[in-house]
Parts: C-alpha cells; sequence; structure tokens
C-alpha cells in the first residue's frame, strides 16, 4: 500500500497530470458544444444517450491520451534514472510496476469520474445555449445506466493504458513508450478500416453478382486490442461505439460483449505481463 | 550467460572461502558487456566497519562492480557474497541492509528534496519517517528540503544522494563518485558524516572515487582496480608504509657515509644513490614519509647535512605506479640515473 500512495503521490505532483486532465476537460467542451452546435440534434444531449458522447470521449480520445500517459508515467522513470535507486534498494521489481498500474488505475477512475459530471454539465449548458431538450440524467434507469457506461468503459481505458505501459517499459523509455503507443493505437485503427474496406469492396462484388448483402463475421481484425474494445463501449446505454462501428454493423457483426470483455481482459493481463518480465529481466546500466 | 550464477539458481563454487566478517566479499567475479569484458574475476574482500576505497582509472569496472552488488547487474561468473552469505540477483531482501549512491543522483524533478525521500522510503525496507528530516539534516540539506529538485545544483543532488543511500540505517553504504561537486565545506561534512557512520556506528562504507586525496584521507582499506581485475588491495597504512619513500640529498663526497646511516634505518628494502649528474646526491629511501625527520636527524647526528629532504609516495603515486596510468611519477628521479631505480643499489657502502 505505501507503494501505491508513494506512486499516487508523484501523479499528484507531475505537471502532465494536471495538463492532461485540463486537455481533456477542453477538448471535451470544445467537442460538446461543436457537436450540439454543427448536429443541432437533441439526441446527443439528450439522456441516456448523451452518456454515449461522454463515453465516446473519456474511453476513445481519452484512451489514445491514457496510452500517453501511462507510457511517460512509468517510462520517466527510466529516463530520470531513479528505477536504480528503487531496485537498489532491494524492491521487487514486479510488486513496484503493480503498484504503478494499480496507482495509475486510480488516477484514471477520478479522471473518468471526472470528465463524466463535467460532461453531464456540458448536456445542460449546450441544451440551455441551444434550447435543446436535455432531460434527466437519471431518466429510465438513470444511476444504472451512467454505472453501466462507466463499468463497460473503464476496462477498455485500463487495457488502452496498459499497452503504452507496456511499451514503456520493454523500451525504457518514456517518449518512445508515447510514440510507439500512439502509433499502434492509430496504427491498428488504419488498419482496421482498410481491412474493412477490403470487406466492403467484397460485399459490393457480391451484391454486383446479385448474391445482396449477408451479415458475416466478426472479423479477426474486430478483436485487435483497440478495436475488441470500441465494441465493450458500444454495448453500453445509448452507446454506439463509434463512427466505424456505425458503418460496419451493415457489413458485419459486432463482437459479442462477453467475449469483447474477455479479449479486453486478456490484452490488459498479457501487457501487464509482458511489462512485469521485461523488466524482471532487465539489467539496469 | 554462461555461469551458473547468471541463470539465478545455483552458485559458481568460490575460488576461496568467504570470510563471514567481511561486509563485501567477490570471488572471480566476471561481468562482460556484449564482447567487452568489464570486470575478469574481480576478487574484493571489504572488512566489515570500515571505510573501503575502491579505485581505479576509468572503464576499469568500479561502478559495474557497484551494480553488480546492488542488484542492477547480473554477474556473468563468480560469487558475490554480503555479510558473509552469497547474494544473487534474485536475493533482493539483503539489499535492505544496503544504501547506495551509483554514478549520478537521480531524483524526481518536479519533486521537492523531501518528497522524493518519502516515494523512495516507500521502496525497500522499511523506513521510518522520522528518519527523513534526520537524514536531510545530516547533508546539511534541510533547509532546502521543501524546494523542488529540479532548483538545485549538482552538489545539492549529491547530498540529498547520499542522504537517500543513507535513508534506511543500513549496515553497507555503496557510494559512487559521492564528492562529485560538492564544495569543500560539502566535502569535510561528508567525511565527518562518514567517519561518524564508520568509527562511530561500526558500519561499512565502499567509496569509489577519482578523488585520490579524499580516499586518502577517508579510507582506512583500499583495493585498486585496473582492466576489470583487482590488483592491488589492504590497509591504506600498510600500503603507504610499503610503498612510501623519503629523498634525501646530500654531498656526493659524504655519500658512501650516508649511505650505510639510510641503510640501517631500512636494512630489509632497496636503496637507491645518484651519484653522477644533474641529480647526484640524491638517495630514495624506502621508508614511510613519516619517518623523513627521523631520517634528518639520523644524518645530522653523524655530521651530514641533507641539502634536500622530500618525503614522497602517496596513494596517487602509489595509484599511477599500479595502473600505470601516469606518464611521471613526481617522486621519481627524471634524469637519466647513475643507478636506475629498477637496478640493485648502488654506490652507498
Amino acid at each position: 500500500m505505501r507503494l501505491v500512495r508513494a506512486e499516487l503521490l508523484k501523479i499528484r505532483r507531475r505537471q502532465a497530470t494536471w495538463v492532461m486532465l485540463i486537455l481533456s476537460l477542453f477538448l471535451l467542451v470544445v467537442l460538446f458544444l461543436l457537436g450540439s452546435v454543427t448536429f443541432q440534434l437533441a439526441g446527443i444531449i439528450e439522456f441516456p444517450e448523451a452518456y454515449n458522447g461522454i463515453s465516446q470521449f473519456a474511453f476513445g480520445l481519452g484512451g489514445l491520451l491514457a496510452v500517453v500517459y501511462a507510457a511517460s508515467f512509468v517510462g520517466s522513470d527510466w529516463n530520470w534514472g531513479v528505477v536504480r535507486n528503487v531496485v537498489a534498494r532491494g524492491e521487487s521489481r514486479s510488486k513496484y510496476l503493480l503498484a504503478k498500474a494499480a496507482a495509475l488505475a486510480i488516477a484514471f477512475a477520478i479522471a473518468t469520474v471526472i470528465l463524466y459530471l463535467v460532461g453531464i454539465v456540458l448536456a445542460f449548458v449546450a441544451g440551455w445555449l441551444f434550447g435543446l431538450p436535455v432531460e434527466s440524467p437519471l431518466r429510465g434507469r438513470g444511476l444504472q445506466d451512467l454505472a453501466d457506461n462507466l463499468i463497460l468503459g473503464y476496462p477498455v481505458l485500463l487495457e488502452r493504458a496498459a499497452l503504452g505501459f507496456a511499451v514503456a517499459v520493454v523500451l525504457r523509455s518514456q517518449l518512445a513508450g508515447a510514440v510507439v503507443g500512439i502509433v499502434f493505437f492509430l496504427g491498428e485503427s488504419v488498419v482496421k478500416f482498410t481491412l474493412l474496406g477490403a470487406t466492403l469492396f467484397q460485399r459490393a462484388g457480391n451484391v454486383i453478382g446479385g448474391d445482396g448483402i449477408e451479415l458475416s463475421g466478426p472479423e479477426w481484425y474486430q478483436y485487435l486490442p483497440v478495436s475488441v474494445g470500441d465494441y465493450v463501449v458500444a454495448a453500453a446505454p445509448g452507446g454506439s461505439g463509434g463512427l466505424t462501428n456505425i458503418i460496419e454493423q451493415f457489413l458485419i457483426r459486432p463482437v459479442p460483449l462477453d467475449l469483447a470483455l474477455i479479449a479486453v481482459a486478456i490484452y490488459l493481463v498479457l501487457a501487464m505481463g509482458v511489462a512485469i518480465i521485461a523488466f524482471d529481466r532487465q539489467e539496469i546500466v | 550467460m554462461s555461469s551458473t550464477f547468471a541463470q539465478g539458481s545455483t552458485f559458481a563454487q568460490p575460488a576461496t572461502p568467504i570470510d563471514a566478517d567481511l561486509a563485501v566479499a567477490t570471488r572471480g567475479l566476471v561481468k562482460s558487456y556484449g564482447r567487452h569484458t568489464a570486470l575478469m574475476g574481480l576478487d574484493m574482500s571489504v572488512p566489515r566497519g570500515k571505510v573501503y576505497g575502491f579505485l581505479g582509472p576509468n572503464g576499469s569496472g568500479k561502478t559495474t562492480a557497484l551494480r553488480l552488488f546492488t542488484g542492477l547487474l547480473r554477474p556473468n561468473a563468480g560469487t558475490i557474497a554480503l555479510f558473509g552469505t552469497p547474494y544473487t540477483w534474485r536475493d533482493r531482501k539483503r539489499l535492505f541492509r544496503v544504501g547506495s549512491l551509483i554514478e549520478t543522483p537521480s531524483f524526481y524533478p518536479y519533486m521537492s528534496g523531501s518528497e522524493n525521500l518519502i516515494v523512495l522510503g516507500a521502496a525497500g525496507p522499511p523506513t521510518d519517517p522520522r528518519r527523513i528530516d534526520q537524514v536531510l539534516e545530516y547533508v546539511g540539506m534541510g533547509g532546502r528540503a521543501k524546494d523542488a529538485v529540479q532548483t538545485y545544483s549538482l552538489g545539492m543532488k549529491q547530498r540529498l544522494g547520499i542522504a537517500a543511500a543513507m535513508l534506511s540505517d543500513p549496515d553497507l553504504l555503496l557510494l559512487d563518485e559521492p564528492a562529485n561537486g560538492l564544495d569543500p565545506g560539502g566535502m569535510v561534512a561528508m567525511r565527518e558524516t562518514l567517519r561518524y557512520f564508520t568509527r562511530d556506528l561500526g558500519k561499512t562504507v565502499v567509496i569509489s572515487s577519482h578523488l585520490l586525496h579524499e580516499v586518502e584521507l577517508l579510507a582506512d582499506v583500499v583495493g585498486i582496480i585496473d582492466r576489470g581485475r583487482l590488483i592491488s588491495e589492504g590497509p591504506l597504512e600498510q600500503m603507504l608504509e610499503e610503498a612510501g619513500r623519503v629523498k634525501v640529498r646530500v654531498a656526493i663526497e659524504e655519500m658512501g657515509r650516508a649511505g650505510a646511516i639510510l641503510r640501517d634505518l631500512a636494512p630489509e628494502r632497496p636503496l637507491y644513490g645518484i651519484d653522477s649528474g644533474d641529480q647526484a646526491g640524491w638517495f630514495t629511501v624506502h621508508v614511510a614519509p613519516r619517518r623523513a625527520s627521523e631520517i634528518n636527524r639520523a644524518l645530522g647526528a653523524a655530521g651530514i647535512y641533507a641539502s634536500g629532504l622530500e618525503p614522497g609516495s602517496d596513494l596517487e603515486s602509489i595509484f599511477l605506479e599500479l595502473t600505470g596510468t601516469g606518464t611521471t611519477v613526481h617522486d621519481r628521479p627524471e634524469t637519466a640515473p647513475a643507478t636506475p631505480p629498477d637496478a640493485p643499489a648502488a654506490p652507498t657502502q
């Protein structure tokens, strides 16, 4: 516990923590207000559908920020050489890394709650500004919907952060971890979009050949680490899973929630396992 | 990674038994980085309760050895024993008794000095929070403890590094170049702190440094490493005594008488004299430098008055001679001697 408390103190004192949080809140404000004014759609800010917008942000773009932050947080121990102090004091390497991960998980949980609270307030602000109906956040199943969104989205956020975390530990660098994490995050989206295009092209051929459109899948690329998380977020009340998911639902079946959750858990455990094994075997010079 | 040690399960047999009274002992310690071998069978013995000066030229393997002692690196072969018991890479709890400052002091720049010690104290051995203020006072950093480390000078970071090494009240301190960046006051304070640590508390300090004068003032035992091998080890006083010399100059016509007197002062050691050239009249007597006045007195009693007296040999000259890193040793005759230093003693009879 003292290790986790120490890691939380590091997080609190890091300037990057507050920069990331302020950046996230700024982007949330911009996107919420822009979304409302552009589409003028009540659905975007009407609860429980409004939760989808917050989820898409918190676990979509928020996931990207989590990759960067997790990589920079753990990688900085190598950049500043402090990892040497900890290991030389006889601390268990795996315990140290797990404490770091636990502290990050706590920090992400707090950040998610803050984003949701601000998002809910923003829905009302947007409704008031543009004269759109908002409804109560407790409408329908109310708090249950909110809890479902958080419960389904949070593991996805952790899984994505774990990818950046593992890359930074393996490469022993915060910058390399953040860059590779971003490339991995965005690269997978590009790969998935390309493969989806190929599937679309194939389906178009079938339509021309008179076979009609037939749903297939899920395809293997839907199980890639970032993509599979989208299906979990989309399964939450009001969730659509983003633009790609909306397009692909006409072509391929989504990954079922239970399988998607298992895949997210596997990726999370795998990333942490790789990080722990890599750190345990590292010689520190 | 051919050794059994590197696989973390069994040990290579030590070449000689390890004395339980040693704080650190290595036997046949080998460490390679790719094709470069940094340590080639290091055998060192650090007695408990002493300051051990660990000396060597750049790249001789000092820091590699300290990294191996603290579990940062895995040896390719050989044994490390801490407090008389062999230590494996995975036997990390043994390090709870060790405090270290390896290379440059490393801290979170955005946190204060005391916060850095708080987070460091959370790792490894249980640490009393009150100890943080105590060690900061030890190193004279109490007044700046609340400031961010990024505002510290190199010397202040070094002081904080020493405080961090002492945080858990360890039985063994491993300090790599601890005087780096310290001002004269800081060096004196460090010396006093380390003396208190060993003489009053009975703890052990291994200090690796390029500042030979500093080591000479502080160390009880010295180990000199060169190209990955320990080439000399022993009590500093004994080392200085054995390698010590006093140069004395007399009139050429008195060299015969003077030679007989000087030979009696160190009958078992060679005596060198120069009987021609610019350096004529100089004798090199292999005795401890502190015996210079005794030599002067003995010659004076025989009515021979020295025109030059130079007590020589300090740790620096021993170091340069042993490692061959110096081009000229200041206390060696520079002109061609009638009797070269390596040759048998000449015209002293």
